[in-house]
């Protein structure tokens, strides 16, 4: 089983920006993926308040298919905290995702922190963007990693173009960072963080619809992981992690 | 016939290239350390002298170096990378080693070769055609991807290469808006792996067999090649 653990919905018209749960379901069907994680391109309560109803909608769309994350910003304390709350506990939403380019909240800031931790009182994950912009580098998440030991934090990208030795080393030293590998460019790579981290640990993820699911476990497969290994790569980590959920 | 616009001398490229399927190839040297350009230029072209059916070399420089512009005579066309050598694309020196050949340029490194500043060198030379790296971005949240469309809008000698570029979209943005003829397979080996980046080309649902053949091949045939007769 194939599980994408990083897909968008969205409706963005300032930026020209559509992306339907079923762009993201036919693209799945395009690289025989069974499940998919999906969430906002913008954050709740702002820019969008109706954020968390718009992906409990495609989720309900497609029965089975789609999870849902929820981007919320951190800035709004108690009511970030509600947010948060609501999606996993009466919408079933099975983690949390932060941009800090969109939020400019520090990954170890006292409000990214409050988010964190109400996640993982469900045993929610945490997807960070994790890229070479500052505010999002692996270093800077770390801190939020090592501030919340009982979190599971994902490193979205596994550092981006410039920084996927940073993910790895970060994640050798706290075991709580899981490397998520959408995007990232380097076959290689996806191999070395599995040699040095365990293969539980490297979780496949396409950034889909805009970005193509099936060249991204086509990525998974260039990486030349034995076939264990691999299946916990492309889905059973994630299954794991979604189903920790409570 | 498929072509990649842009490797790098190491150990193991024709392997590479016969691993991924490619026929020919542009070769640069990589980061010069120890010694110049000049040297490094030397072995490049020795490297391709010996795989003249399939490499083709271009002339790496430093453009603030003394003498750069004597270094590069002759060359079938140039690489330059800003952020490796630490020059702006747009400083006013890099002007005396633009001489008509084609210039590849590494793209989309903050402060010195941004989308925007690659358009400023391209539009003070009209004649020359300029050849941005990984989509003239290189952002994995794409937030450069607007100034690299508005490069492209206003330099119509300006080309991008697809190396490294993971947003399907975007590259599908290019050829609808400005024309397949505008974007080039490259690898940048051994940068990121040919293996991968051939998929977004080849697996790209919205291009044509005639726009794959132009950007996987012909492209680069006409725009870098031209003086080749091989």
């Amino acid at each position: 089983m194939i599980i994408d653990a990083h897909l968008h919905v969205d409706d963005i018209p300032a930026l020209g920006w559509k992306l339907a749960a079923g762009d993201c379901v036919r693209r799945l069907d395009e690289a025989g993926i069974e499940k998919g994680v999906v969430m906002t391109i913008v954050d709740a309560p702002e820019v969008n308040r109706q954020a968390l109803e718009l992906i409990a909608e495609a989720c309900a769309a497609f029965p089975g298919r789609l999870e849902a994350f929820a981007r919320i910003h951190p800035w709004y304390g108690d009511e970030s905290v509600a947010l948060l709350e609501r999606a996993i506990g009466e919408l079933g939403f099975k983690g949390l995702k932060l941009h800090p380019v969109t939020t400019i909240a520090h990954p170890a800031g006292e409000d990214t922190l409050r988010l964190i931790r109400a996640a993982a009182a469900h045993r929610a994950p945490t997807l960070f963007h994790c890229g070479d912009e500052p505010l999002t580098t692996p270093f800077a998440i770390a801190r939020a990693a090592a501030a919340c030991p009982d979190a599971t934090i994902i490193l979205g990208h596994m550092g981006g173009y410039f920084h996927v030795e940073d993910a790895i080393d970060a994640a050798e030293r706290h075991p709580n960072l899981v490397l998520e590998t959408s995007a990232m460019p380097y076959p290689a790579k996806i191999r070395e963080a599995v040699e040095r981290l365990g293969a539980e640990r490297v979780l496949y993820a396409s950034d889909g619809p805009a970005c193509s699911p099936r060249i991204e476990v086509e990525k998974v497969r260039l990486a030349g992981l034995d076939a264990e290994s691999e299946r916990l790569v492309l889905g059973d980590n994630a299954r794991r992690i979604l189903e920790a959920v409570r | 016939m498929i072509v990649d616009a842009l490797t790098f001398a190491h150990d193991g490229l024709v392997a590479a290239l016969d691993a991924a399927g490619v026929d020919r190839a542009v070769v640069c040297p990589p980061r010069a350390r120890g010694h110049g350009y000049d040297i490094a230029n030397e072995r490049v072209a020795e490297l391709c002298s010996a795989h003249p059916d399939r490499l083709v070399p271009f002339a790496r420089v430093d453009p603030l170096a003394p003498g750069a512009a004597s270094h590069v005579k002759g060359a079938r066309g140039l690489f330059l990378h800003p952020w490796e050598d630490a020059f702006r694309i747009n400083d006013p020196e890099v002007d005396a080693v633009v001489d008509g050949v084609p210039v590849i340029v590494a793209t989309g490194y903050p402060f010195v070769s941004e989308a925007l500043q690659v358009a400023e060198l391209a539009r003070r030379h009209p004649e020359t055609t300029f050849v941005a790296t990984n989509g003239a971005q290189i952002n994995i949240s794409g937030l450069g991807q607007d100034d690299a469309l508005i490069a492209l809008d206003a330099c119509p000698n300006l080309v991008v290469q697809t190396s490294g570029v993971y947003r399907e979209d975007f590259l599908e943005g290019v050829v609808g808006r400005f024309g397949a003829e505008r974007l080039l397979y490259a690898s940048a080996w051994p940068r990121f792996d040919p293996r991968l980046e051939l998929l977004r080309v080849q697996w790209a649902p919205a291009f044509d067999a005639a726009a794959r053949e132009a950007i996987l091949g012909a492209n680069a045939v006409r725009l870098l090649l031209r003086s080749d007769s091989g």
